[in-house]
């Protein structure tokens, strides 16, 4: 490839840690976050060990209540603030301005702020555990009046939380100008990469309900340290109010965890099937309709309030499962006479699709309001929101990154231990996850520290807390082909798996310009059109 | 093996997938049988019948997709480096498969809305009424003398109070075969009332009243728990339920009522 003059002259490199800490080079933030993000994954994976522990026979006390409440909090906290909302801003990053062909994203200082801004909220946020009272204690749904009495561990959260939605926002806002403005000649909308599609849709997502959420904890921090009344029944406010706020925005920020996941699965489908993705088009409005309906479905986690019109957001929620289903079927038209290989991110995506499945599936029981009476608060819940965000958003993420892995690393995460990871994940999450569906039948409630004996529990939580352990077993050779990959010179061509998007033009990894020329795009599959003799295939 | 692309990873992702189906499957069919709820009350008994409804189409569509994935994995794995037919859609199937969901959900929906209709019952003045009252962290329930039920006595004065602690689970007693209305209060937090074999559950929202309506139609000891997070000691907020028949339930109303000089006394505790 021709060489170009370089922007900096040597003389002038900063020291390596500098460097890494006053960048603003997309891809240097977008590896930032995805070193940070994953250590977030394993301390809340961590935590999550403890609470399948605590769990793992009756009336046990491993951890007091106490502490399990903090514990439980705060996994799911970093879980979904700290990990699944800022990974996707890392793939977002990196690969983005790379995937429509561009330099960098559109205002490159604005988003090494909403990346410097995820480190310190973590830190605010872990740091409940040394203040009096604990860390945050009262679910990441904090509901109030109890989140109104809980410790100052909830106002370093509260504080955390804000600051993590600045971040996500003005992030949303970078990846759309990013998107509207720099794509590269010939790529229209309708051409963009399926993941820009996603990362487009959550972008809009996080612009209209992530300043909600803000303002949701303005009002719960006045509550508790100005003597507001916003949700207190007894000084004129109302106890309902928080919940139509916070989930005003939460059930639009699942899906902000679960859409950039979909659009990762959309990449490497067609890779690895050889064909391209079964309509395009329907799925880029499936995406936006998903985005429009999540607006529209909040109040499904407050039927048992009796504060709601139930049969509008039961319609409504029952919906949503049709662009679902339509991605589902446009993944299974994608592998339709295809020549499929098995390379982990193929195995990985295909562990999301037979996996997201059932979390789209277990979630129409709920959607049935009188089932959700049945079901609502017990384990049955906790299974679905985990066979949707790591059945689907984690599996994705892992999808992503043995996928991307070439490109940003310059090298190939080993096979091996790539399928072992992928087979002990799989058979772990299962054995976790599957038996909390019959624990919630049998009316287990979820976030409760103990259980009797006599309940019954005591087998089926056994055998999720096993799955759990698997779970963190199969870290082991994921975290072993992460350092043999580092240990060896990087030594992968542009596009080792023939790929279809513009990040597959430039090297691996891709210079500080990101590339020294670009095919001319006519489809959403330029590389493709290149290899095979350039004509579209419309 | 013919010459496939990679037959060892491939048969291992097979395996591995089927396998885990394979235990998915007999599981769910497990579950489908201890899962299958046993309510003891008309309300609950038809939220059952929609669960099973459910489970039903549920089930039809996890085996269809779930089979279709399996069976485009095994069928079409690489066998040669000839590339595929490069289809990019097919506006008549798109329009199929959003057409099965709508109905499929609309079918849904309605079942579901007639049975949220069925079971959402106003109380009748004269139906017994129990007061329950979530506190941090256990429960509260009482029953008014004058507002028992059948054989009521409006004349009657005071109150049954039972209190519970985290350490001592309350006992609430209702009888079978006719409608029992539940008030919920709050002191504090919000909790929720949940009882597994109402297959229901209501918050209990301070500032709000929520009731509803239930017939038991089996009698037998229960548990009940708060299912809503309400701080330090939630997992302890337990509750046993009696199901009992009218005559044993009158019995206990006139064993527990407080004679009204008691109950003068019982006030000043």
């Amino acid at each position: 490839m021709a060489s170009i003059a370089v922007p900096r002259p040597k003389g002038y490199q900063r020291p390596v840690i500098l460097d890494w800490l006053m960048t603003v080079d997309h891809k240097k933030l977008g590896i930032l976050y995805l070193y940070t993000t994953m250590f977030f994954f394993g301390v809340g994976g961590v935590l999550a060990l403890l609470v399948r522990t605590q769990l793992a026979v009756a009336d046990n006390s491993f951890v007091g209540n106490d502490a399990y409440n903090q514990i439980f909090t705060m996994h799911a906290s970093a879980m979904l603030f700290l990990f699944i909302i800022p990974v996707w801003a890392g793939f977002g990053n990196y690969i983005v301005p790379l995937q429509i062909g561009a330099m960098d994203m559109a205002f490159p200082r604005i988003n090494a702020l909403s990346f410097w801004l995820v480190p310190p909220a973590g830190i605010l946020m872990f740091s409940g555990f040394l203040v009096d009272g604990g860390a945050a204690a009262a679910g990441w749904t904090a509901y109030s009046p109890l989140a109104r009495g809980a410790g100052t561990g909830l106002d370093l959260w509260i504080i955390a939380v804000i600051l993590l939605g600045i971040s996500s926002t003005i992030g949303a806002a970078n990846f759309m100008v990013t998107m509207f403005r720099m794509r590269a000649p010939g790529m229209t909308m309708f051409r963009m990469p399926i993941f820009c599609w996603t990362m487009m849709v959550t972008a809009v997502l996080q612009l209209l309900a992530t300043p909600v959420l803000a303002s949701a904890l303005a009002m719960l921090y006045i509550d508790r340290n100005f003597g507001g009344a916003f949700f207190d029944p007894n000084g004129g406010g109302n106890a309902i109010l928080w919940q139509n706020i916070f989930w005003f925005y939460s059930h639009p920020a699942v899906y902000i965890m679960i859409l950039p996941g979909m659009g990762i699965i959309s990449e490497v489908l067609p890779v690895f099937s050889r064909k391209p993705l079964f309509g395009y088009k329907a799925f880029v409005f499936a995406t936006m309709g998903i985005g429009g309906l999540g607006f529209s479905v909040w109040a499904h986690h407050m039927f048992t309030t009796g504060a709601v019109l139930k049969p509008w957001f039961g319609f409504m929620t029952f919906m949503i499962g049709v662009p679902t289903g339509v991605k589902m079927f446009n993944w299974l038209g994608t592998i339709w006479r295809g020549s499929i290989t098995f390379e982990t991110p193929m195995l990985m995506a295909l562990g999301f699709l037979s996996m997201f499945l059932i979390g789209g599936i277990n979630g129409t029981f709920s959607a049935a309001v009188p089932v959700d009476f049945a079901l609502h608060d017990t384990y049955f819940v906790v299974a679905h929101i985990h066979y949707v965000l790591f059945g689907g958003a984690v599996f994705a993420v892992f999808a992503g990154l043995y996928y991307w892995f070439p490109k940003i690393w310059g090298r190939r995460l080993n096979e091996r231990l790539g399928q072992l990871h992928f087979g002990l994940m799989f058979i772990g999450f299962n054995l976790a996850f599957f038996p909390m569906h019959l624990l919630g039948l049998d009316g287990m409630p979820r976030r409760i520290a103990t259980y009797a004996d006599e309940a019954g529990w005591e087998t089926l939580n056994l055998l999720s807390t096993m799955g759990a352990f698997l779970i963190g077993v199969s870290m082991l050779p994921f975290i072993a082909a992460v350092i043999i990959a580092f240990l060896k010179p990087k030594d992968q061509p542009n596009d080792p798996w023939q790929a279809n998007t513009l990040e597959w033009w430039t090297t691996s990894p891709p210079p500080v310009h990101n590339f020294d020329d670009l095919p001319e795009v006519h489809s959403e599959r330029p590389l493709f059109d290149h290899r095979h003799g350039g004509a579209a295939h419309h | 093996m013919p010459s496939s692309g990679m037959p060892r990873q491939l048969r291992r992702a097979v395996l591995l997938l089927s396998f885990a189906l394979l235990a998915l499957a007999s599981v769910s069919l497990a579950a489908a049988q201890a899962g299958t709820p046993n309510p003891i009350t008309e309300e609950g008994e038809k939220i059952g019948e929609l669960w099973v409804f459910t489970l039903i189409i549920a089930g039809i569509v996890f085996f269809a997709v779930e089979g279709a994935l399996i069976y485009a994995i095994i069928r079409y794995r690489k066998k040669n480096d000839e590339l595929p037919k490069q289809t990019h859609g097919s506006t008549i199937i798109e329009f199929i498969w959003t057409g099965i969901p709508v109905l499929i959900v609309i079918a849904l929906f309605t079942y579901s809305i007639i049975v949220l209709r069925d079971i959402e019952n106003e109380a009748d003045p004269q139906d017994l009424t129990i007061n329950v009252r979530g506190f941090q962290f256990s429960w509260q329930f009482e029953y008014a003398l004058n507002d028992l039920g059948t054989n009521n006595d409006p004349a009657a004065e005071g109150a049954i109070t039972i209190i519970g602690n985290a350490a001592q689970e309350p006992e609430l007693v209702i009888p079978v075969g006719e409608p029992v209305e539940f008030a919920l209060a709050s002191s504090d937090v919000i909790h929720a009332f949940y009882v597994r074999d109402f297959l229901y559950k209501l918050d209990v929202v301070p500032g709000r009243d929520n009731r509803f309506v239930i017939t038991a139609n089996e009698t037998g000891e229960f548990f009940g728990q708060c299912a809503e997070l309400c701080g330090l000691d939630h997992a302890l907020m337990r509750f046993r339920l009696r199901v009992v028949e009218r005559d044993e339930f009158d019995a206990w109303v006139a064993e527990n009522a407080p004679a009204p000089e008691e109950e003068a006394v019982a006030n000043a505790d």
